[in-house]
């Protein structure tokens, strides 16, 4: 039996004529044990999809199975209590909270489940170990780096021991260096037994997926199993057809541009490994001139 | 368990962190429980004050006067009127100490005319009365005491303050004084009454207490009663006693209703009920800016709530329940009203010592109220908090998430 089960799932928003839809009548299943890389332009519906499997938010039409169970009509607070014990759910932006420390919020999901002061302290301890900021416990998030940040949130994610890891473009807001050590991690808890959904706009990174799945207008377009290690297919058909600019792209301005740039420098970079980025961007950049 | 403590660490710590407004909001709250209970005492400590300057009588002590003067009523157990057309008798005198359950009558009279100690005092204070008089009033002596019974007494007893006016420094106690031509020795000088006087034209600081039977005499048995005091015995309950002698009076009075009794203890007294009256009124508008103060309560939860909204999400979406959000933003709103309540009653408390010390008003710490205005305050608090909290803990999460 399937972890996840989703059979005709559709999300809507609006009323009437202004009605959009988000997911159109998405059929998905994922074993236990699977790590999916999620890809698809913007507004494809990925997050919608993630928020939806994650328990956020509920179908509009269609049936959601999680581990057996009929999850699509439930209240607000078993849902709550689902992704406390079951899911572990990670940010693009981290959303750590400024105010506490990296171990208070790594403990944040044990607080809501009602242990002990010690106990919490302890498991949190813990996981902040594992993804290697024991040393951090007492720093804000103000004090760290996005990698560390995006760290902290991971140990969040996992300290209730979930099944099911969720990441919706963990590796977004982070440079290259930080996206590795983020998914590297990632991985060491897909090895461990999770299972882990992850979405991303980095064809590299499906390299650390063993399935990939693209969605394009709220549908799954193409679903693919890969091997560890390897881009998928379709990936290395999308990074070799990146558009240089878009029209967005073109309105803003210089600034995105560089952004693009970057972006292909940092393919370039991982393909190397070697050289610095600068320097890639520099020779990518000449030739353009 | 755990997590209501963390919900009243992290209600400090979010507190925290907005110092100023939470100080402000607080305020409201610090205001309205300290008008509360600041009302309360100093009503209370005037009200105090009236029924102890009424207290002098003692409290099974009741008055008898002339319908008349009981036209103003705040005078009535005090007030040295006499311009009534009835004025009482020594018969009514014999009325009231006959009636059962009286333990004791004294007539009080006024009478003129100068009186020459070491000086002379040209219209002194003269009240006529019998030898009864200290068992009725409880009233100090500097020296000496008071007269004796007795048909030729020629005794008296004065006042602190006219004693001084008389003979200056040197003890009157002994000394010989003149009034109408007749000699009187001076029996004993009263203490100054600690209490402001009965009323204004009543100050007996400056009476001189002369025997009832000499005034009587020298004035040629025209002298008036004002006023009867009588003591009600302990085996009667003095209200029964008030309505014994009253009747004993209208019937002596061939059935007319020209004499008002009121027992000094008369707890719906005319000044009582009107400071009575006046404290719950001022009262009232206290309890409308508690209940402002809860209002700014429910304002600075709903900003707080607003500006929190991501936090909120966040909160949801990593497993809270609606009730885990809604106790951590009530668990604020307790803090909020509790600290601003417990404010509230200390600065309130020094604020009645402050009255004490500087003011003639001498405010005294209610504790029943002490105690009931923090806990209206924490409820009203906790009331006005509990609507922004609903609308914490009913937030969609991905909703509250999108909110920066």
């Amino acid at each position: 039996m399937s972890l996840i089960e989703l059979k005709d799932v559709s999300k809507l928003y609006g009323f009437g004529d202004a009605t959009s839809v988000a997911l159109d009548e998405v059929s998905l299943s994922i074993e236990a044990g699977e790590c999916v890389a999620v890809m698809g332009p913007s507004g494809s519906g990925k997050s919608t999809l993630m928020n939806l499997i994650a328990l956020l938010d509920r179908p509009t039409h269609g049936t959601y199975v999680l581990s057996g169970r009929n999850v699509s009509r439930l209240g607000a607070n078993p849902r709550a209590r689902y992704r406390r014990d079951k899911i572990g759910f990670i940010f693009q932006s981290f959303n750590l909270l400024p105010r506490l420390t990296a171990l208070d919020n790594v403990a944040l999901p044990l607080l809501y489940k009602g242990l002990s002061a010690g106990k919490r302290t302890r498991k949190a301890w813990d996981m902040l170990e594992r993804v290697g900021l024991g040393d951090r416990a007492y720093y804000y998030p103000r004090q760290l780096s996005g990698g560390q940040v995006q760290s902290v949130a991971i140990a969040r994610a996992l300290v209730n021991n979930p099944q099911l890891i969720i990441a919706d473009e963990p590796t977004g807001n982070l440079d290259s260096n930080s996206s590795r050590l983020v998914m590297e991690l990632l991985s060491e808890i897909h090895k461990t037994g999770n299972t882990v959904i992850f979405v991303t706009h980095n064809p590299e990174l499906t390299r650390y997926a063993t399935r990939v799945v693209y969605m394009q207008d709220g549908t799954i377009k193409h679903d693919e199993q890969t091997k560890l290690g390897q881009v998928g297919r379709y990936a290395r058909a999308i990074m070799y057809t990146i558009p240089e600019s878009t029209e967005e792209d073109d309105l803003a301005g210089v600034s995105a541009i560089m952004g693009v740039l970057s972006k292909r420098g940092e393919a370039e970079d991982k393909k190397a490994k070697s050289g610095s980025r600068k320097k890639t961007t520099k020779s990518k950049r000449a030739p353009k001139k | 368990m755990s997590l209501r403590n963390d919900n009243f660490k992290l209600a400090y710590q979010s507190l925290a962190a907005v110092k100023a407004r939470s100080f402000l909001t607080m305020l409201g709250i610090v205001i309205g429980v300290m008008s509360v209970v600041l009302v309360v005492c100093i009503g209370q400590g005037i009200k105090e004050q009236i029924t102890g300057q009424l207290g002098h009588f003692g409290k099974d002590v009741l008055s008898a006067v002339p319908a008349s003067a009981s036209t103003s009523q705040f005078s009535s157990l005090t007030g040295i009127t006499g311009g009534g057309s009835t004025l009482l008798t020594s018969s009514d005198l014999q009325t009231v100490s006959n009636t059962p359950g009286v333990a004791g009558a004294v007539p009080l009279a006024v009478a003129t005319g100068s009186v020459t100690g070491d000086h002379t005092v040209t219209s002194p204070f003269i009240v006529a009365t019998n030898a009864s008089f200290p068992d009725i009033i409880n009233q100090s002596f500097q020296s000496g005491g008071f007269f004796d019974s007795g048909n030729g007494s020629r005794s008296i007893v004065l006042g602190a303050t006219i004693a001084q006016k008389l003979f200056n420094n040197s003890s009157p106690l002994g000394q010989g004084l003149t009034w109408r031509g007749q000699r009187f020795l001076v029996a004993g000088v009263y203490n100054y009454f600690n209490a402001p006087p009965f009323s204004v034209e009543a100050n007996f600081d400056d009476a001189v207490f002369v025997p009832y039977s000499a005034a009587q005499q020298i004035s040629g048995g025209s002298l008036a009663i004002y006023q009867i005091l009588a003591r009600a015995d302990n085996v009667r309950d003095s209200r029964q006693v008030v309505a014994a002698v009253r009747s004993a009076l209208i019937s002596a009075h061939g059935g007319a209703q020209d004499v008002t009794v009121a027992g000094a203890s008369d707890s719906n007294s005319a000044p009582n009920q009107t400071i009575h009256l006046l404290t719950l009124l001022v009262g009232a508008a206290a309890v409308v800016a508690l209940v402002v103060g809860g209002v700014g309560i429910m304002d600075v939860m709903l900003v707080s709530v607003t500006e929190r909204m991501h936090e909120i999400g966040l909160r949801k979406a990593i497993g809270a329940t609606n009730r885990q959000i809604m106790r951590q933003f009530m668990a604020e709103a307790f803090v909020l009203s509790a600290v601003g309540a417990t404010l509230g009653v200390a600065l309130s408390a020094a604020c009645v010592g402050f009255i004490r010390a500087y003011t003639s008003i001498q405010a005294v710490l209610v504790w029943q109220i002490m105690v009931a205005a923090p806990i209206i305050a924490i409820a009203i608090g906790v009331f006005f908090g509990s609507m922004p909290a609903l609308k914490a803990a009913r937030k969609d999460p991905i909703e509250a998430l999108r909110h920066e």
